[in-house]
């Protein structure tokens, strides 16, 4: 039906994969497949060597503290390549740990700190003593509304837009009012549950932009989002009712979900 | 004999103050004692092992209710199966003056600790159920976990009864060099399909090529060969034939024995046969074995079942893990059915359920005999949106939020559709469904008994 093909990375699965980033993955590849578009998912474990010009986006899921240490330090032999692919507009969605490893560095609560790869001027610190930030979030983004749940000790600080200025819960530092990042086409963020299957309009954007870059016709057409809104009406109605229902309003996932159909 | 006694003291002291005591007398005891499980020992004339990954603790307690029936029985109950809680368990059948009430121990003992209490014990048969692969073991974990089981094995004179069917299993019994028996499905119950293979990609432990599969039961149990060398599955000594409520035990020149399963799904069945293969080989006959499956109470929300208006199977899920062996048990189930998957997310339930995402419900949208499905919960939307991903059309997805109703409706469609529902819900549903469908169940059998009142 179509000739455009994505080539998705997803990088060490085999040691960031805390948060269920499979369903990342899965919502990028069946919204893709939904509209004839082909996906080719390429695993990437320790045991390979990222080749980054193969690939159209990259996804960096979430570890524990010594899987990210251990991530870090393969990350570090990629630096520059990173550096260079990421100036070049490869799109990369970073949640979690994955966000955290974009900065200089993540200090963890014994002060050690774990090199990141230093594409964005940003660190995280896990600060000593402090609370871990967990719970449900919801932030408000140029996507609409963008909500899941956020659990990390690190607090984040960078010099960049955010992802989102936050609605409920905690965001990047749980003081500044912002969750995440988005620079150049690299998207960084502590919301998982995960991230994009509740969040159709942001996999949408994410894929619009992998897909221009891959030099392919941007276009997407709508799908019937029915599901995807009604999870997120009754998520923020039952858990997160301070959020203003008139942003929801707003949100165009509903929209669709009224207009379009399914394509079969 | 010290320790003895503080581990009694300990014991009575935390009953007293209805605590639970099924492991920390046993650490304290050992704390002061620490050859405490060697002086038991010297006093046991036998002890039964039963290790694996999946099925222990049921398979220990069929075996143990099994062996009652003959003689007292010494056994760990509630899955406490460190080296405290088989202290614990010798403690809690020892008198004061230190003499214990049995001579015979049926043991579930962690595949880790094994190795640790394998030479102090007159082991004379080990029960290994199965040695799954899970995430793991792609850092030799797996390895790691086989060769304990290997040390523990030889450090005794034990026999061993192994899963046919689990190739990692037949890989022990080939390199243990010692009397074995085997027991495993009846090969005309294995489905076949390359899907499987595809997910369980198994190696031969003899050469590293990969196995083939003829059929298959869940996860790695299946007709395995390698096709490089001559490692295959065994034919097993004790055949289990799996009809849902019933399990025929096969055994060569011996009559069939019709097992009543006392809780259904094919892991259970693999319990049911692993226990009395363990006691056939204990020299059991078939009446202590009848006896003991009726004793056994599964806990609520292990392939629970219900005669309600349409039959309901309930099982609690918890993790991606348990949650997997649960999917593959329905789907394992013969015929058509519907299913009701109540989600919720208070604390008892873990607040975060991205877990959702790490189950393998894929296996639900490629099983063409569910009818449909009906989500619930207060992530019951979560749910839906779940399996629409895994691949299942929305227009069999059904929401209905309260679980009561939920299954109130399952149960009103299948009974028209003439198929079972099979429930699953997390922790914070669990009570309130067993207790709304055991209403349920004694409705119908009022309903049922005046139906027959006002034929006769």
């Amino acid at each position: 039906m179509s000739e455009r093909t994505l080539n998705i990375a997803h990088l060490y699965p085999d040691l960031l994969n805390l948060y269920a980033d499979r369903g990342n993955i899965l919502t990028l590849v069946q919204r893709l497949r939904w509209r004839g578009i082909e996906a080719v998912v390429h695993e990437v474990t320790h045991h390979d060597q990222p080749r980054l010009a193969a690939y159209d986006l990259v996804l960096l899921g979430g570890g524990s503290d010594r899987e990210q240490e251990i991530v870090g330090a393969y990350l570090a032999k990629h630096k520059d390549e990173f550096a260079r692919a990421i100036a070049n507009g490869l799109p990369v969605l970073a949640i979690c740990g994955g966000y955290q490893l974009l900065g200089a560095y993540y200090q963890l609560p014994d002060g050690r700190k774990i090199p990141g790869l230093d594409v964005l001027d940003m660190y995280t610190s896990a600060g000593t003593g402090l609370p871990r930030l967990i719970g449900n979030v919801a932030i408000e983004t140029e996507y609409g509304i963008v909500l899941g749940f956020e659990n990390h000790g690190g607090r984040t600080v960078h010099h960049h837009e955010p992802l989102g200025k936050v609605l409920h819960g905690h965001g990047n530092d749980g003081e500044s009012g912002f969750e995440g990042v988005h620079h150049m086409n690299v998207w960084g963020t502590y919301i998982h549950g995960p991230l994009l299957p509740k969040n159709p309009q942001f996999a949408d954007a994410v894929l619009a932009t992998a897909l221009a870059y891959a030099g392919h016709s941007p276009e997407l057409e709508p799908l019937a989002d029915d599901t995807e809104a009604l999870a997120r009406r009754a998520f923020l109605s039952r858990r997160m009712p301070d959020v203003n229902l008139s942003h929801l309003t707003n949100d165009s996932t509903t929209e669709h979900a009224k207009t379009t159909q399914q394509p079969s | 004999m010290l320790g003895i006694w503080i581990g009694k003291l300990v014991t009575w002291l935390l009953r007293m103050r209805g605590m639970d005591a099924t492991s920390f007398p046993g650490k304290i005891a050992l704390k002061v004692s620490p050859r405490l499980i060697a002086w038991f020992g010297k006093r046991l004339e036998r002890v039964i092992v039963v290790t694996g990954t999946n099925g222990k603790t049921t398979t220990t307690s069929l075996l143990a209710a099994m062996m009652q029936h003959e003689e007292p029985v010494i056994t760990n109950h509630k899955g406490a199966n460190l080296v405290q809680g088989i202290a614990t368990a010798f403690l809690q059948h020892t008198s004061w003056t230190g003499r214990l009430r049995a001579k015979t121990a049926v043991l579930e003992v962690d595949e880790a600790t094994f190795p640790r209490i394998a030479d102090s014990l007159p082991i004379v048969l080990i029960i290994v159920t199965n040695v799954f692969r899970d995430q793991l073991d792609r850092y030799g974990e797996l390895d790691v976990t086989v060769e304990k089981l290997f040390t523990a094995i030889r450090k005794t004179d034990a026999c061993l009864v192994l899963n046919a069917d689990d190739p990692i299993c037949r890989n022990l019994g080939l390199r243990a060099s010692r009397k074995t028996f085997y027991y495993g499905m009846s090969r005309d119950t294995a489905r076949t399909g390359l899907r499987r293979q595809m997910r369980d990609g198994q190696f031969c432990m003899n050469c590293g090529h990969e196995l083939t599969y003829d059929g298959f039961w869940y996860g790695q149990l299946g007709l395995y060969r390698c096709p490089a060398c001559d490692f295959s599955r065994p034919h097993p000594e004790f055949i289990g034939v799996y009809r849902g409520k019933s399990l025929t035990l096969r055994e060569q020149e011996v009559p069939d024995i019709e097992l009543t399963m006392p809780v259904q799904g094919l892991y259970n069945a693999y319990n049911v046969l692993a226990a009395a293969s363990g006691a056939r080989v204990a020299g059991l006959w078939a009446g202590p074995i009848h006896e003991g499956l009726a004793d056994y109470n599964p806990p609520d929300g292990r392939m629970q079942t219900f005669d309600t208006a349409a039959p309901v199977t309930l099982n609690l899920v918890k993790n991606p893990t348990g949650c997997d062996s649960v999917i593959q048990a329905i789907t394992s189930e013969p015929g058509q059915k519907l299913v009701v998957i109540g989600i919720n997310d208070l604390a008892a339930d873990g607040r975060d359920v991205s877990w959702l995402w790490d189950a393998d419900f894929e296996l639900f949208a490629e099983d063409e005999e569910i009818v449909s499905f009906i989500t619930s919960g207060f992530r019951a939307e979560d749910m839906a949106l779940r399996l629409k991903y895994a691949g299942v059309d929305t227009s069999r997805i059904r929401i209905i939020e309260d679980m009561d109703e939920a299954v109130a409706a399952a149960i009103e469609s299948a009974k028209h559709q003439h198929v079972p529902v099979f429930a699953i819900c997390t922790y914070t549903l669990l009570h309130k469904t067993v207790h709304n469908l055991t209403a349920k169940a004694r409705e119908n059998e009022r309903a049922n008994a005046e139906y027959r009142a006002s034929v006769s």
